[in-house]
């Protein structure tokens, strides 16, 4: 009995734990999310440890200074710590709405921050209060569970807020009324974008965008194009009188497609911009199975976007004086503002409530699989880098439209279905920042193709890691990259709407692919290569100074003095040793003595543009490029003393490239001396706390490839590396 | 898309310079000695007339050198290319043409030890006045400092150098971050004067005069001088 109890209670408690958590605000279809895990990063560093650290003593300052002393702890601020933070973005093809969700313990801490001229502005409806800033297009909504902020950045073109129009004001009073003669017929629609939603691959779905001419001339529309053979728009051929309406109806065939998929319909028109665009949006779904789709949402913005459309009209109506025309622009500003506000607090109270049909970012199989119930302390994703570009596009290329040229379709067989995920994490001894990108497959076939290389084991002959500073390896392939890139211009013009760059790509890259010999290329340079720090070594140096005889004569002289120094060895992958010695010879031939053969087989480069001799040769596959000629020299006799262990192999061979710095290397063996006082207790420090740095980017698995920095932190002193960070900073601000 | 994979494989390239730029940072930071010899001689004759040659040795810290010239910038400063030298060394020469009196302008560099040296003749110690001159007043009215533009006078057998401190040169020093501030520690001015009759006497107490009293011989390190501590003023009476 007491075990149902208490399973029961444990349940419920669970039950209002999910409920709080406000990641059931963002909707299933947001384009990217950052959380990031309040529990996860109170249990590693609690509050009081914050506040003593010197970040959290600035910061608590700082908040002081600001708030003038309303606010002296983090916990007044009434931000739940236990609970996690959300950043999301939307966008269509309008706008782009940053998100943030904050967790509150209760609104009277939070309050507290609002300085007491914006105290005015707050508006409270129920449970619910808020403010608008109309200036930045932001919304500030807050109750006593949560805070959220909402800002909203326009990508259409057509600057609904009428910043543009200021410029107006700085135009001649003949251009103003040159512009007022000028009657261009209007095409006002009821919408410009239509959704159709979820569809099944090989449906066809139409719709018809209806619209007015508005203006005052005959409207004549002379072609409409998709960026897409996909897509067929259909348009009256006839002129349509003022007043007149018409629709011009838009066929779209998701056959060979998956996926969202945005199309744009150029028309060309004799309106005022020649051009007009309407756009179609749906996604594909490949599998068996449909969501019901219900549009709460969309409801209210396309509701609003008519108002918008209707001030327009208002605004384009004759104007009889300048004065009219300028008070006309303000009135119509004002209103649209108004209007835009009001949509915004819709958005926000939609969000806060959110209950959406669709259901929540939960809902989104490709979320939950990328993030799932991870331990990190911050993850980021970002949903289909295409539908970004896509809208950044549409922003960008005003008056080309975003599919110029059906450049878009390229993109889309590129960065179609590309999702970015990213993880921050603390662990006792060890950062880790964990970026994945997952690709379509089109891409994830070349990237590995080209990343798919070979590193020679060689290379472990001809360094010891006990010494070494740190390393760069890339492990790329040559044949891989010959291979791919003609390949993957040609798919990437595919698209192409002008008929001959489309047959001329192709063509032009099969003959490169046959110009090119892929495997006689990559017998030259394979392209796996690793550059080692090696160690640190002193050595002499001359230099020249002057010493004066008893007359004051002055004599140069020639003296040496001691130097520290590092050390590197660069190694390639070459199997075309003959060519490498015909290149050297030539090298010494041509070089005026700056190169020499050595009589133990290793090429010396001396110029004075290095402040080191460089050491050349050819040994094991592999051309070797270094500063010691005592190493060289033992790799050529085979004696060098090698030391590479399994950590630094696997990390070497199985990544496309990594990076490695031994921070603790560095920091001890560097030429104490002659630094400076206050340099040198910082080198110690870190000498003592720092283990060493990687950053690692994988090979394409299931395609996927995933980079990772990773700090690796030493294990005493601190509880995890979160408090070490802390600890370190405390420590270097001193 | 191929300009995305364009800009991997350059970014492989960058990543690969990034490296080796850290890996010559690494370097130019063993490097900290960063001494420099500067070498004032000049061979007066009687008549007033003489040559000089000023001589910037920074040989001992060539590998320092050589490392921060493979770079664009050091401590937020653009480090200047061998062909910016030159072309600051071709200027000094134009410059010293234009001034009446001053003949037979030589300049060296020498890159593999970075040594450089402009030499002239001059008819009298007032031409060499001359050179810096509209420079030193320039930087007068702008600094609102007041630097002597006298720096060198001859008459009746006495030869003068002078040098007027000013306070602006420890507060500009101390301007500086200490890294920069790094590069006067280890470097020196010397000063060696030649003359045809014999010393008599000379005012600065750390001149030496040569055993046939035919040179007066000045080493001070820079740092002295910036800080005001040193002067390199001279008064040298010579014999009839």
């Amino acid at each position: 009995m007491k075990k149902i109890l208490l399973f029961t209670y444990l349940f419920c408690v669970a039950l209002s734990i999910n409920a709080q958590d406000l990641v059931t605000k963002i909707p299933k279809d947001a384009k990217a999310v950052v959380a990031i895990k309040g529990s996860n990063v109170t249990d590693l560093v609690s509050v009081a440890e914050f506040e003593n650290s010197k970040i959290g003593k600035l910061f608590l300052k700082e908040m002081i200074k600001e708030t003038d002393g309303r606010v002296s702890n983090i916990n007044e601020l009434g931000i739940d710590l236990k609970r996690d933070f959300y950043y999301f973005m939307i966008s269509d093809s309008l706008s782009l709405k940053h998100n943030f969700l904050v967790p509150l313990k209760d609104k009277v801490g939070f309050e507290k921050l609002i300085p007491e001229r914006q105290k005015k502005k707050i508006i409270t409806d129920g449970d619910l209060s808020y403010f608008v800033d109309s200036y930045d297009n932001m919304v500030m909504m807050w109750n006593n569970n949560m805070l959220l902020m909402t800002m909203s950045q326009e990508t259409y073109s057509d600057d609904y807020y009428g910043y543009n129009d200021y410029n107006v004001e700085e135009l001649t009073e003949e251009v103003v009324v040159e512009a007022v003669e000028a009657y261009y017929p209007i095409m006002t629609f009821v919408e410009r974008d239509h959704d159709f939603g979820t569809i099944i691959q090989g449906s066809v779905v139409t719709h018809s965008f209806e619209f007015t001419n508005t203006g005052d001339s005959d409207l004549v529309i002379t072609d409409a194009r998709a960026s897409c053979g996909c897509t067929v728009p259909d348009y009256p051929e006839t002129a349509i009188s003022p007043g007149q309406s018409g629709e011009i109806t838009v066929k779209f065939n998701s056959k060979n497609r998956s996926g969202s998929q945005y199309k744009t319909i150029t028309l060309t028109t004799n309106t005022e911009n020649g051009v007009e665009k309407l756009t179609i949006n749906s996604y594909v779904n490949d599998e068996e199975t449909i969501i019901e789709e219900t549009e709460i949402e969309e409801a209210v913005i396309e509701s609003t976007e008519v108002e918008i459309e209707e001030t327009v009209i208002e605004s384009t109506e004759s104007y009889s004086n300048n004065d009219d025309y300028y008070e006309n622009l303000r009135k119509e500003r004002e209103a649209k503002k108004l209007i835009a506000d009001k949509a915004l607090v819709a958005y926000a109270k939609l969000t806060i409530q959110g209950n959406y049909a669709n259901g929540s970012i939960l809902k989104n199989s490709k979320y939950v699989k990328a993030i799932g119930n991870s331990k990190d302390e911050a993850t980021a994703w970002i949903a289909n880098l295409s539908s970004i570009y896509s809208d950044l596009l549409q922003q960008a290329s005003y008056g080309l439209g975003p599919n110029y040229l059906g450049l878009y379709d390229g993109l889309q067989n590129f960065y179609g279905d590309m999702s970015l995920t990213s993880k921050l994490n603390f662990e006792k001894t060890q950062v880790s920042l964990k970026t994945i990108y997952t690709m379509n497959s089109d891409m994830a076939k070349y990237t590995e193709a080209m990343y798919n290389g070979k590193m020679n084991s060689n290379f472990f002959k001809f360094f010891n890691e006990d010494k070494m500073l740190g390393y760069f390896s890339v492990n790329m392939s040559t044949q891989g990259i010959l291979e791919a890139y003609p390949e993957m211009m040609s798919k990437m013009f595919e698209g192409y709407e002008d008929d001959e760059v489309a047959a001329f790509v192709p063509i032009g890259m099969r003959i490169l692919s046959l110009l090119i010999d892929e495997e006689g290329a990559a017998k030259i340079l394979r392209g796996d290569m690793l550059f080692v720090l090696t160690e640190m070594k002193e050595r002499e140096l001359s230099y020249t100074t002057y010493e004066y005889d008893e007359n004051y004569e002055r004599e140069e002289v020639t003296k040496t003095k001691k130097e520290t120094l590092p050390g590197f060895l660069m190694m390639l992958t070459s199997s075309e040793g003959d060519l490498f010695h015909q290149l050297m010879k030539i090298a010494v031939k041509e070089s005026r003595g700056e190169v020499t053969l050595n009589a133990n087989g290793i090429y010396q480069l001396n110029t004075n543009e290095l402040p080191f001799a460089l050491n050349v040769m050819f040994k094991n596959d592999a051309i070797l490029i270094g500063t010691s000629f005592e190493d060289m020299v033992a790799i050529k006799n085979g004696k060098f003393n090698s030391k590479v262990g399994g950590k630094h192999k696997n990390l070497i061979k199985k990544n496309s490239s990594a990076i490695y710095v031994n921070g603790q290397e560095i920091a001890s063996t560097f030429p104490r001396e002659i630094m400076p006082n206050d340099f040198k207790e910082k080198i110690d420090f870190i000498a003592e706390n720092t283990e060493d740095v990687i950053f690692k980017t994988g090979k394409v698995k299931k395609n996927a490839m995933e980079g990772e920095m990773i700090l690796n932190t030493p294990e005493k002193g601190h509880n995890n590396s979160l408090a070490y960070f802390l600890n370190m900073i405390t420590a270097l601000m001193d | 898309m191929p300009f995305k994979i364009i800009l991997a494989q350059s970014n492989q390239d960058l990543n690969m310079k990034r490296f080796f730029n850290f890996f010559i940072i690494i370097l130019s930071l063993t490097l900290f000695s960063s001494c420099f010899e500067i070498l004032e001689e000049i061979s007066l004759n009687t008549d007033g007339s003489g040559e000089v040659l000023v001589t910037f040795n920074l040989s001992k810290s060539k590998s320092k050198i050589a490392s921060i010239m493979l770079l664009d910038s050091v401590n937020g400063y653009k480090v200047p290319s061998k062909e910016d030298i030159g072309k600051a060394l071709k200027e000094a020469k134009n410059h010293l043409k234009t001034i009446d009196g001053i003949s037979n302008i030589a300049t060296t560099s020498d890159f593999d030890n970075y040594i450089f040296t402009i030499s002239c003749d001059f008819s009298s110690t007032a031409n060499l006045d001359s050179v810096f001159k509209d420079l030193i007043n320039k930087h007068n009215k702008k600094s609102k400092t007041n630097f002597n533009t006298t720096n060198f006078s001859y008459s009746a057998n006495s030869f003068k150098r002078l040098f007027s401190y000013d306070e602006s040169i420890k507060r500009n020093f101390y301007k500086l971050n200490s890294e920069d501030r790094k590069i006067f520690e280890d470097a020196n001015y010397t000063s060696i004067y030649r003359f045809e009759n014999e010393v008599e006497k000379v005012t600065n107490a750390n001149a030496k005069v040569s055993p046939n009293k035919k040179a007066v011989f000045l080493k001070v390190d820079l740092m002295s001088l910036i800080l005001g501590e040193k002067n390199i003023t001279n008064s040298i009476q010579l014999s009839k």
